[in-house]
């Protein structure tokens, strides 16, 4: 019993952790509508950013990871202005977006492990606190985790109900043109779409970087997690891509309780197709998929 | 007697009523026109006779059997073939090969059938190679037999997708709004083709989507007129187009 | 001289792989990022038949043929209930779990420690060991497999699945159903795959799920998108550009630490710029679609 309160636990951080990844991956998903693989590389931008930092001077963390989000987040709106944004006004297709973005993951990642080597490398020193409440125990930098990820969930939903740009934002993924047409500041739209996006992908990193560590080839791992969790929770729902993530954390956890965490990608693919077979539209989503055509 | 026949069909989408139990009938040996305002239903009632969509009642039948439910694919086996608004040709494909491959039956088309029939495939194609040009001569293109469809102007692209249809020996033709964005010259080339292919076989059927009153009087000696998902009206086309509401609803006149 | 035969040889296992991929991604239009994991069924099929059954080269090739095409019968099912992104979705999702499975299922395939000691191909009484010797076995099933899917690409069948990626409804208003002749299309590509398994597993004599990753379906689907697709010569461009590439940079002195992230960071580079400047790859015929005229 409590072990699987443990297990539930950790579900509960994971789910923070994934949170921030969906709601990253499913902002340019659903506003741009094509599959940002480049995501995962923003992902570990920020961090390998912070280890450049660290390496050149003895910047306080605090700042440290500040400026390694800030990095992560311009990295991704770099990406958008160079390739997406030039591509798409060429009348470039989704298909053609997805196969661009996977030459940025494919470059930078490589470009990273160029200069940083493929061996892990954590930021943090030494090792965590950790705490107990009753028989469970619990770190500090997972406390950190939960708290951080889920503070920024609550308080990004909180801005995007009542703020007229946000809804913009998301309208651009239901009637782009339309959006056009009302004159509503495209450029801009899509440069906060991609800000965010990136920023969010930098603290899940950093959030993950101070605790076990990064290197160059976890971007890939995070990137389908987030688009997992959004396409299991529906694309078009926010807390759907949150409900998404938690269910991940939470059936991963159940996994490990039963058998072992070796299976895990098993089970968020196997999550993701049953989904995709009996509910395509999201296990969050309310109304039936769009009209056949 | 009756090619098409359509019974009781109505479609709602998202609570809005698109198709509203509409009942129709389309005879072989003429072209009947099916005319209205944008938005009356036209293009759903087509998707839903095709299989793209399916109705929320009632029955469509063709020569008897009963289409209703079948995907787009087996109706379009059927005999039931479409010219789509925005066109659709296969853009990569040569005009030669965008309509030998609607000559193709089904059962070629399968991954065994050139090695297990060989000797049929090879005298297949050399069939096939006759059969398409006749058409694409018949619509005109055969100076551009060799070019890929997507070089075609939009005219071209249109002349090609008939030449595809009929390549394709549908005796049903669908036909949504074929001489739109398109000059005078070309209009009447694509008019002549469709009196030419009722003269010559009376067993096809034409159904004509226009906006295009005169293309309407000059082909259709009978009307369908949709407003707001129903049959409003049908008859002779001089009469129907002359009838007062029609005029008002439709010309704004 | 053993270098260059042993680049030959993969050159050869890997026009295979493409030549397979082409016709669901070239003449389909779909993306697949599992054609590793066919490959690997194949690898594992054949060996752990030949292996535990004691049976020879070729009907264990053969056999693991037919087990991949049952998987690729069992993915292609829910798979082509969609296109675009969520099929590659789909397929991703296989070659994951079965991957996983792969790694994983130490019983069945010794996961991670691989399976060493894979017998030499014997074929017709005689056994296969030397460089040549494999040159030409793999040379002689390459021959095979292009004959075959040469005829395929230029079948009704070829120019249907072409039909159908160029304007899926406007074939199907034409009595192409798209479901059967993709599936066709994605068991037979399946099918190769496994060929070029069987035959990459008796050569190395050493298979472990490493070389079966989604880094490998990746990059067998970028070989494709760069050399270009749809057509015949777009994978051979491919598969010698992605293969040879490495070579280039070594020879070029490039330290063989950094060689392997310069190399992809060139296919990387390379596959943005193909997007701007020539999305039919190199050599391809098929240019991914943009967005018609009419819309701009």
């Amino acid at each position: 019993m409590t072990l699987l309160l443990q297990l539930l636990l950790n579900a509960l951080v994971n789910a923070s952790i994934y949170s921030l990844l969906a709601v990253g991956f499913g902002l340019v998903y659903r506003s741009m509508r094509f599959f940002h693989i480049a995501f995962g590389a923003v992902y570990i931008i920020a961090s390998y950013a912070v280890i450049a930092g660290m390496n050149i001077s003895g910047f306080p963390l605090i700042l440290s990871i500040a400026a390694g989000v800030l990095v992560g987040a311009l990295s991704g709106v770099a990406m958008d202005k160079t390739v997406y944004l030039p591509l798409e006004k060429t009348g470039a297709t989704p298909t053609i977006l997805f196969i661009a973005s996977l030459g940025i993951y494919i470059l930078i990642v490589n470009l990273i492990a160029l200069l940083f080597g493929n061996e892990v490398r954590i930021l943090s020193r030494g090792i965590e606190p950790s705490l107990s409440i009753g028989s469970l125990i619990i770190t500090r930098m997972q406390i950190v985790q939960f708290l951080a990820g889920w503070i920024v969930i609550i308080l990004f939903w909180l801005i995007i109900r009542k703020n007229t740009f946000m809804k913009g934002i998301w309208a651009l993924g239901e009637t782009p043109t339309l959006v056009r047409v009302l004159g509503l500041p495209y450029g801009l739209m899509r440069t906060v779409v991609f800000a965010l996006s990136s920023a969010f992908a930098g603290t899940a990193s950093l959030l993950i970087a101070l605790d076990v560590g990064i290197d160059p080839h976890v971007g890939m791992q995070a990137l389908l997690t987030g688009a997992v969790a959004v396409i299991v929770g529906g694309v078009d729902v926010y807390w759907g891509w949150i409900g998404g993530a938690v269910i991940l954390a939470v059936v991963q956890s159940m996994a490990v309780w039963q058998f072992s965490s070796r299976w895990n990608d098993l089970i968020t693919f196997g999550i993701l197709i049953v989904v995709l077979l009996f509910r395509p539209q999201g296990l969050f989503s309310p109304r039936k998929r769009r009209e056949e055509r | 007697m009756e090619k098409l026949k359509i019974k009781n069909i109505s479609k709602a989408i998202n609570g809005l009523k698109i198709v509203d139990r509409v009942t129709a009938s389309f005879l072989p040996g003429r072209i009947t026109g099916l005319i209205g305002p944008n938005g009356a239903g036209k293009t759903t009632l087509f998707h839903i006779i095709t299989g793209e969509l399916r109705s929320d009642t009632g029955e469509i039948n063709y020569r008897g059997e009963d289409i209703t439910s079948l995907p787009p694919y087996r109706v379009a086996r059927k005999g039931i073939g479409r010219l789509f608004q925005d066109v659709r040709v296969f853009e990569n494909l040569t005009v030669s090969e965008n309509v030998v491959s609607a000559c193709y039956d089904h059962r070629v088309e399968t991954p065994w059938f050139p090695f297990l029939r060989k000797k049929r495939w090879k005298a297949l194609e050399r069939e096939l190679k006759e059969k398409s040009d006749y058409y694409i001569d018949y619509v005109g293109l055969m100076e551009m037999k060799d070019v890929p469809a997507s070089s075609l102007s939009y005219g071209q692209q249109k002349l090609l997708a008939i030449a595809r249809l009929l390549a394709g020996g549908f005796s049903l033709l669908l036909l949504d709004e074929p001489t739109a964005g398109l000059n005078p010259v070309m209009i009447k080339k694509i008019l002549n083709i469709l009196k030419r292919i009722v003269a010559e076989d009376q067993g096809k059927t034409i159904v004509l989507v226009e906006h295009d009153m005169s293309v309407v009087t000059e082909v259709a000696d009978w009307v369908y007129f949709m407003n707001e998902g129903r049959i409003a009206f049908f008859g002779r086309t001089d009469h129907v187009l002359g009838d007062k509401e029609v005029r008002e609803i439709y010309l704004g006149l | 001289m053993n270098y260059i035969l042993h680049l030959l040889i993969m050159i050869e296992i890997y026009l295979i792989l493409a030549y397979g991929l082409n016709l669901v991604v070239g003449f389909g239009g779909l993306l697949s990022l599992c054609h590793a994991v066919f490959y690997g069924i194949g690898a594992y099929a054949s060996t752990l038949l030949m292996i535990k059954t004691g049976i020879s080269f070729l009907p264990a090739m053969l056999m693991g043929m037919a087990i991949t095409a049952l998987f690729a019968f069992l993915v292609g099912i829910p798979a082509l209930r969609f296109r675009g992104d969520h099929f590659v979705l789909v397929t991703l999702g296989f070659q994951m779990i079965v991957f996983t499975v792969l790694y994983n299922w130490v019983g069945l395939t010794r996961g991670p420690y691989g399976i060493p000691e894979i017998p030499r191909p014997g074929v017709f009484g005689y056994e296969i060991t030397s460089l040549i010797g494999y040159l030409i076995l793999v040379g002689v099933i390459l021959m095979v497999t292009i004959i075959i899917l040469f005829i395929l690409y230029k079948s009704p069948f070829g120019l249907a699945l072409k039909a159908l990626r160029d304007d899926e409804m406007a074939a199907e208003g034409l009595g192409k159903s798209p479901v059967h002749t993709f599936l066709y299309a994605f068991i037979i590509a399946g099918g190769f795959a496994s060929l070029a398994g069987s035959l990459y597993a008796t050569y190395v004599t050493y298979i472990d799920p490493t070389s079966f990753t989604l880094d490998e379906s990746i990059f067998l689907l970028s070989v494709l998108l760069v050399g270009g697709t749809g057509n015949r010569l777009g994978p051979l461009v491919g598969v010698v550009f992605m293969i040879l590439l490495p070579e280039a940079l070594r020879f070029l002195g490039l330290p063989d630490t950094v060689a392997p992230n310069v190399r992809q960071m060139i296919y990387g580079l390379t596959l943005i710029l193909l997007m701007f400047l020539r999305p039919q790859g190199i050599a391809g015929e098929y240019k991914i679609n943009h967005y018609g005229k009419a819309e701009n």
